[in-house]
């Protein structure tokens, strides 16, 4: 057990906040619950890649980067007025 | 325990200690527009001391290009992000994202205003 899987045991428990924010107030503010969380576990997949020392871990990341930054602009996109 | 050890524990914590503020500040915030705030330590903050961490434990090497690319994606990601949330809430607010003649918002005349609303 070293600093790295310690630290992303413990930024797990972020993701509670994010999910209480996803689940109630009103749709955008949902939306940035979401948008947080992606960001959160982003980083919490980095974290996991250098802990178990698995470098090719690193593309679940970057792939993850990426895609909530699709995700979330397409959510914004539809959220501004069909949704 | 050598002082690189000690380095990526203190950085590693750091994010750790960001993301989990900013979590409690997207609930403890009363407004969209305060909650967007608290994205942006986490996608700079955060992913920059673990960008150092990495570095610091493995050097110039495979991880660290990987974890670079990370933090400039997450970087920009923030910024286009943040702003198409607020201008999507504005939207649906208002039903368009152009400020209303008599809106007073501080520095809009330097900048000009906008007069073709969507």
């Amino acid at each position: 057990m070293n600093v790295w899987l310690l630290g992303s045991a413990v930024l797990l428990f972020g993701l509670v906040p994010c999910g209480i924010a996803s689940f109630r107030g009103e749709t955008m503010e949902r939306l940035v619950g979401l948008e947080m969380a992606g960001m959160i576990i982003t980083l919490l997949l980095v974290m996991l890649a250098e802990g178990m020392g698995r470098v090719n871990f690193y593309d679940l990341a970057l792939a993850l980067a990426l895609l909530a930054f699709g995700g979330g602009l397409v959510f914004a996109r539809f959220l501004e007025r069909w949704l | 325990m050598t002082a690189a050890t000690t380095a990526v524990e203190v950085l590693v914590w750091m994010a750790v200690a960001t993301c989990l503020i900013c979590c409690l500040g997207i609930v403890v915030m009363k407004d969209l527009y305060e909650r967007l705030h608290y994205m942006a330590p986490v996608s700079t903050v955060a992913a920059v001391a673990l960008l150092a961490a990495v570095v610091i434990e493995q050097g110039w090497g495979q991880a660290a290009i990987k974890m670079s690319l990370i933090v400039v994606v997450l970087f920009l990601m923030n910024a286009v992000l943040t702003h198409a949330t607020a201008r999507a809430a504005r939207v649906r607010e208002l039903g368009h994202w152009q400020p209303a003649p008599d809106e007073k918002i501080e520095g809009l005349d330097q900048i000009g205003r906008g007069r073709h609303h969507r």
